[in-house]
């Protein structure tokens, strides 16, 4: 093979690779189907698996939120979709929501969906048309959930008790 | 040095090993980014690499040079460069008293072996012991430091040792995959700079010539 092949080669595979390296630095992926499907997501090859997502969401309406998590995990592995993550971070929040006090667990793991939720949806911005619900946009979710997180002079509002679970 | 060696060995061995130097396993997995004095570090011993014939920049990138050539050239150096850093990072024990301690340590030693002005062989051996003090330090004798203790004899003796230091010495516990990981990024890193191309001269043959004159 002449020199100058093997010298374009190489200089397409090292900025390849060195474009990956920057890239995993820069997302932090935590483990290889997250790299995968990030990858995939940057050229607009990543698929939510439909089935799983159906039967995330059957489980999120029945009030199984364990499980619809569960099943949203396996419909968005690499946690790239926004509408998963959106869904992902509202069981987290009606399942973490309490009269008296919310599951702070619960509360940061859905805070954490819901960021992953509008850092991938186009223009920052997700709206779920779903007319189950009572927050369909992730500003309004993360809103609730940061003042469920909240420890202030509000927490002893007696009136909490009369709020409801949206 | 062949084609293939400078455009595609060299770039991917340390590429290879900017990537991993930074890779710490806990409980999640992170990349950390070289810190700002791994990068001074990183220029030194670059320079100490020029200087003693290890590394030939004339070699990678000069005029006479088609433009392709020239442009693996800077791949390599720029990797080097990346590497270099990403070495220092992995060799640096994470927190406290340690990690300044062997920071002033690398300075100290770079320095020295810089107005030693050693052959190549003398120098890349003399990076061997230098990585390889640090990479024991940091993830054999911290680490055993930093474990805690079995038995109560020995969980009063740290104890002691860690009242006399002000707890400035114990660090998190590393897992022991990122010890294996950081061996492996620390040969590959020696290994990638034996296969870099050497200048023409060193400054022991340039002293002796000058003593004869």
């Amino acid at each position: 093979m002449p020199d100058a092949t093997i010298r374009a080669i190489g200089l397409v595979i090292a900025l390849a690779y060195a474009t990956f390296i920057g890239w995993v630095y820069a997302r932090q992926p935590q483990n290889a189907a997250e790299v995968a499907g990030g990858l995939s997501a940057s050229i607009g090859a990543y698929r939510v698996d439909p089935q799983a997502f159906e039967d995330g969401l059957g489980f999120f309406r029945r009030g199984e939120f364990a499980a619809a998590r569960s099943a949203f995990a396996r419909a968005d592995p690499a946690q790239q979709d926004a509408r998963t993550q959106f869904y992902v971070a509202y069981s987290c929040y009606r399942q973490g929501w309490g009269r008296l006090y919310a599951d702070e667990a619960l509360f940061t793991q859905g805070l954490e969906a819901v960021n992953r939720a509008i850092a991938h949806a186009p223009g920052g911005r997700i709206v779920v048309d779903d007319m189950d619900l009572q927050m369909r946009s992730g500003d309004e979710l993360k809103a609730e959930l940061e003042a469920g997180l909240r420890r202030d002079a509000s927490n002893f509002n007696p009136l909490r008790l009369l709020r409801s679970r949206r | 040095m062949t084609a293939a060696r400078e455009a595609i060995a060299l770039p991917i061995t340390f590429l290879t090993v900017a990537l991993l130097g930074g890779l710490r396993i806990s409980d999640r997995v992170a990349l950390l980014p070289p810190p700002l004095f791994a990068l001074v570090l990183s220029v030194l011993l670059l320079a100490l690499l020029v200087r003693c014939g290890a590394l030939a920049p004339e070699r990678l990138m000069h005029p006479s040079r088609s433009m392709l050539a020239n442009l693996n050239g800077l791949v390599v150096v720029l990797a080097v460069f990346l590497a270099t850093a990403q070495a220092f990072n992995a060799a640096t024990p994470d927190s406290g008293m340690p990690r300044v301690l062997v920071n002033i340590a690398f300075l100290l030693l770079l320095a020295n072996t810089m107005a030693a002005s050693p052959d190549r062989v003398r120098a890349l051996r003399s990076l061997l012991v230098v990585f390889g003090s640090a990479f024991v330090v940091k993830f054999v004798v911290l680490s055993a430091l930093s474990q805690p203790a079995q038995g109560v004899f020995t969980r009063a003796i740290q104890m002691l040792f860690e009242g006399v230091t002000f707890g400035s010495l114990t660090q998190d516990v590393p897992r022991p995959l990122n010890g294996y990981v950081a061996f492996f990024t620390l040969m590959l890193y020696l290994f990638g700079l034996v296969l870099l191309p050497p200048g023409g001269h060193t400054p022991r043959s340039d002293a002796t010539s000058l003593s004869r004159a």
